[in-house]
């Protein structure tokens, strides 16, 4: 496995490298700070563009990279990362490269005004939240028979059986990082429940994505009826966009995760990176991820009237705490049972 | 005036006296500081021990509690070892919020499981199968503190040992430790203040007594020296009895010194008035002869008086001595026959003879030699004037006898002349008393010789000789060395 991970680590790592970053900024620019980072495009562009416009002697590198890959990559730059600022949506994975001392502390008003459960060591911050939801074409369903929660999806998949078959999408958790944290909270949050979905997604063969984008296209398209555990920003965003796709919020249970930003331990430009991170946390950067339906904002009063977050008091949130508990996902063994158990449920072979 | 105003000392040496001496209140408080100080600084020594266990104590048992929970969670697989980490057994850790955490699981057949492979999972204490150890390693650039544990595997067909090793950082203990600290070192230093304050006002409140009879004195007019009658606690009774004391000394020399003055001045203004009148009559007086004669009085007078005023300045002399020396051992036998040698020609000519009567070759006691000089003198003056006095034919002899007593030295002065009256006796020591004014004298010699005598606890008596004469009698204290018994 180890083996595997090496192989896939280099592969990736020179695949990420021939990626071309997105500019921002002037060229004249004195200072570069080049982004690692898995947000789309779409949903960054406006805060980006903002950052240089208050910053125009900051030039911005920004290298779009899916969440494992930027694990492995990070890990394998330690001595000289290319990247000074690391925004990802696998908490887990940045909080193992913390706790593995792959980051440096950074601490500014912004930071401190962050809450506790936000951050940890002063070396990760949240600067946004991130429901874990599901979406479906509207156009398979009937009216009002669109499933409120997992329950009545398992049910609406057994009724359905044909219809379903071949046409739902979910996260391949051995190539996403953010996929696997899914996975890995659902196991822990409901296992029966889990276990039940995963036996429904393998004998209706469920197709695995890297990212959350790929699914919604397909949903779009009406090729997939439902895409499970998809990141809550993006999928609010098409909704909004295309009537055919009804973001559903699970009544059962909401997972939420955040997104966290991380500075490498040898970064070239810790100065512009944290100056990066104090613009996402502070009251501006906040309320633009709001007015311009970007992202969920970390502090909560920025969340007054928000684009497409109907989390109410009687919804079940499970906040996945940023703390030490994430390690144990990560855990070499607990990793690989839980993703041979996953394969052998979905029916995938591990040579896939 | 008799009275001698103190030197006056400038303003600047005062200031400069009262800032070199030392403060009784500052070493009070600088003691006292020092003190509470020392026990400060030992109570926080104390609590940095103490609040070091304490986290280690506290934070150990959330260790050992997640070891013992992946401990629970050891199993076998396909044959294999294996751990199923449980999600609770980090989030027990995360109650040490900020700490990083790291393991590693081993075997004894399959080495590795899982956790960090460059983790030195080596025991620090000696290995106690199925008991846990906790010891500080470095990791990562961070000191850990490791809970270990190794124990014989159950499952069966497995055999050999499971090894985990789980370690965090101790950013958790050391933040409670400083805590625990830096409350109790608030509170102690708190504590030490309110103490040292305490003591300055303390101090305050002890001395202010003295300040007290200080400002009691200094408000006094000069010539006040009745006793204070403060009422002062009982640390400073000693010091207001020394102090009355002293004064009372002062009032009673004053006293005597005045009383000596005015009699003084008393006794020298009669021979003056005599000696004007006397020189009076001489120029108005016509015959040579008969003014020879008055020339003559006025000489006798003037010897008189300048006798008068020798004595007062002997005894002057002498008891400005008596106060401000301190008494010696000394010999009497030599300074008492010396005085009879000096004298005895001038009582042979007057036709008295002097003996000396005395085996001993020496006589110590505790006292003054030119005081006992000057006692003899005028005790042995005394004698011949009175043995002048009586008409007779008879050898005129004064003797001058010392014999040793049990304890005592006695020294007799025995004349035969006319003696003194029992009514006399009485006053003759009193100063300035004559028992007759027809013989030349101060009237100062025998009440100096009282005085010398009682200075040296030494008593004097007066007696009758056989068959006429006076003999006076002074009994010295022998000096005696301590433990002596004779």
């Amino acid at each position: 496995m180890r083996m595997l991970i090496a192989l896939l680590c280099f592969g990736l790592s020179s695949l990420v490298n021939a990626a071309l970053p997105v500019w921002f900024g002037s060229e004249q620019a004195s200072r570069t700070l080049y982004i690692h980072s898995t947000l789309d495009m779409t949903s960054f562009r406006p805060l980006l563009e903002r950052f240089v416009a208050i910053h125009p002697d900051v030039r911005i590198g920004y290298i779009d990279v899916n969440t494992l890959e930027l694990y492995y990559l990070t890990v394998s730059e330690t001595a000289q990362p290319t990247a000074s600022l690391i925004l990802s949506s696998a908490m887990d994975l940045q909080l193992k490269l913390v706790n593995d001392g792959f980051t440096q502390a950074y601490q500014s008003s912004e930071t401190d005004r962050l809450p506790r459960q936000a951050k940890w060591r002063d070396e990760v911050f949240a600067f946004s939240y991130e429901p874990v939801v599901m979406m479906v074409n509207k156009n398979a369903f009937a009216a009002g028979a669109i499933p409120e929660d997992r329950q009545s999806l398992l049910s609406y998949i057994r009724q359905q059986d044909d219809k379903v078959a071949g046409r739902m999408g979910t996260y391949d958790i051995r190539t996403s990082g953010v996929g696997y944290l899914m996975a890995s909270q659902d196991a822990r949050q409901a296992d029966a429940t889990w276990g039940r979905m995963l036996e429904a997604f393998g004998s209706h063969g469920v197709k695995t994505y890297c990212c959350s984008s790929d699914i919604i296209d397909d949903v779009a398209t009406g090729e997939l009826v439902v895409g499970y555990n998809l990141l809550g920003s993006y999928a609010a965003q098409r909704a909004n966009a295309d009537d055919n796709l009804e973001m559903i919020i699970p009544k059962d249970y909401t997972l939420m995760l955040m997104r966290t930003a991380v500075i490498p331990k040898r970064a070239d430009n810790p100065q512009d990176a944290g100056r990066f991170l104090d613009f996402l946390l502070s009251d501006e950067g906040q309320a633009l991820m709001t007015s311009e339906e970007l992202l969920y904002p970390i502090r909560p009063d920025q969340e007054a009237t928000h684009f497409a977050m109907p989390l109410g008091p009687t919804r079940t949130i499970r906040t996945v705490d940023l703390d030490q508990q994430l390690l144990v996902g990560r855990d070499l063994v607990k990793q690989r049972r839980f993703i041979r158990s996953w394969e052998l449920a979905l029916e995938l072979s591990s040579g896939d | 005036m008799w009275r001698k105003l103190p030197p006056q000392t400038s303003v600047l040496e005062r200031s400069l006296d009262y800032r070199h001496s030392p403060s009784l209140r500052g070493r009070f408080i600088a003691v006292g500081a020092f003190t509470i100080i020392l026990i400060a600084a030992l109570a926080i020594k104390l609590v940095f021990d103490y609040s070091e266990r304490l986290a280690d104590i506290s934070y150990d048992r959330l260790l050992r509690s997640a070891l013992l929970q992946m401990d629970e969670n050891v199993g076998q697989e396909n044959g294999e070892i294996t751990i199923d980490i449980p999600w609770s057994a980090f989030a027990t850790l995360a109650q040490a919020s900020d700490d990083r955490v790291f393991y590693k699981v081993e075997s004894s057949s399959q080495g590795f499981i899982t956790g960090y492979y460059d983790l030195d999972s080596t025991p620090a204490l000696p290995v106690e199968q199925g008991g846990i150890q906790f010891f500080d390693r470095q990791y990562s650039g961070e000191t850990l503190r490791f809970a270990w544990l190794e124990r014989y595997l159950t499952e069966p067909d497995a055999s050999g040992t499971v090894r985990i090793a789980l370690a965090h950082t101790r950013l958790s203990r050391e933040d409670m430790a400083a805590s625990v600290t830096q409350r109790a070192v608030e509170l102690i230093t708190l504590v030490a203040l309110v103490s040292i304050v305490l003591l300055v006002i303390g101090s305050q409140l002890i001395l202010r007594p003295l300040h007290r009879i200080e400002q009691e004195l200094e408000q006094r007019t000069p010539g006040d020296l009745t006793p204070l009658t403060l009422k002062t606690p009982r640390e400073t009774y000693h010091l207001k009895v020394v102090i009355n004391d002293f004064m009372q000394r002062l009032q009673t020399n004053l006293e005597e010194l005045e009383n000596y003055t005015g009699n003084a001045a008393h006794q020298l203004r009669t021979p003056i008035a005599s000696l004007k009148a006397l020189a009076e009559n001489a120029r108005d007086i016509g015959k040579p002869e008969e003014q020879h004669q008055a020339l003559e009085k006025i000489v006798q007078q003037c010897e008189a008086l300048s006798d008068t005023v020798s004595f007062l300045l002997n005894q002057a002399m002498i008891s400005h001595r008596l106060q401000s020396k301190s008494l010696g051992l000394i010999d009497i036998v030599q300074p008492i026959q010396e005085s009879c040698r000096a004298q005895a020609l001038t009582a042979f000519r007057k036709g008295v003879m002097l003996s000396f009567e005395s085996d001993l070759d020496e006589a110590v006691i505790v006292g003054d030699t030119m005081a006992i000089e000057q006692m003899m003198q005028n005790l042995i003056e005394n004698a011949v004037r009175y043995s002048l006095l009586e008409d007779s034919n008879e050898r005129r002899e004064v003797i001058i006898r010392i014999t040793p007593l049990p304890h005592i030295y006695r020294v007799q002065v025995i004349d035969q002349g006319v003696g003194i009256t029992d009514a006399d006796k009485q006053r003759v020591f009193e100063r300035f008393y004559r028992g007759r004014y027809d013989i030349p004298g101060s009237g100062v010699g025998l009440s100096l010789v009282k005085d010398i005598a009682n200075h040296h606890n030494a008593e004097v008596q007066l007696s009758d000789t056989a068959p006429h004469g006076t003999t006076v009698t002074v009994d010295f204290p022998a000096f005696q060395f301590k433990g002596d018994h004779q």
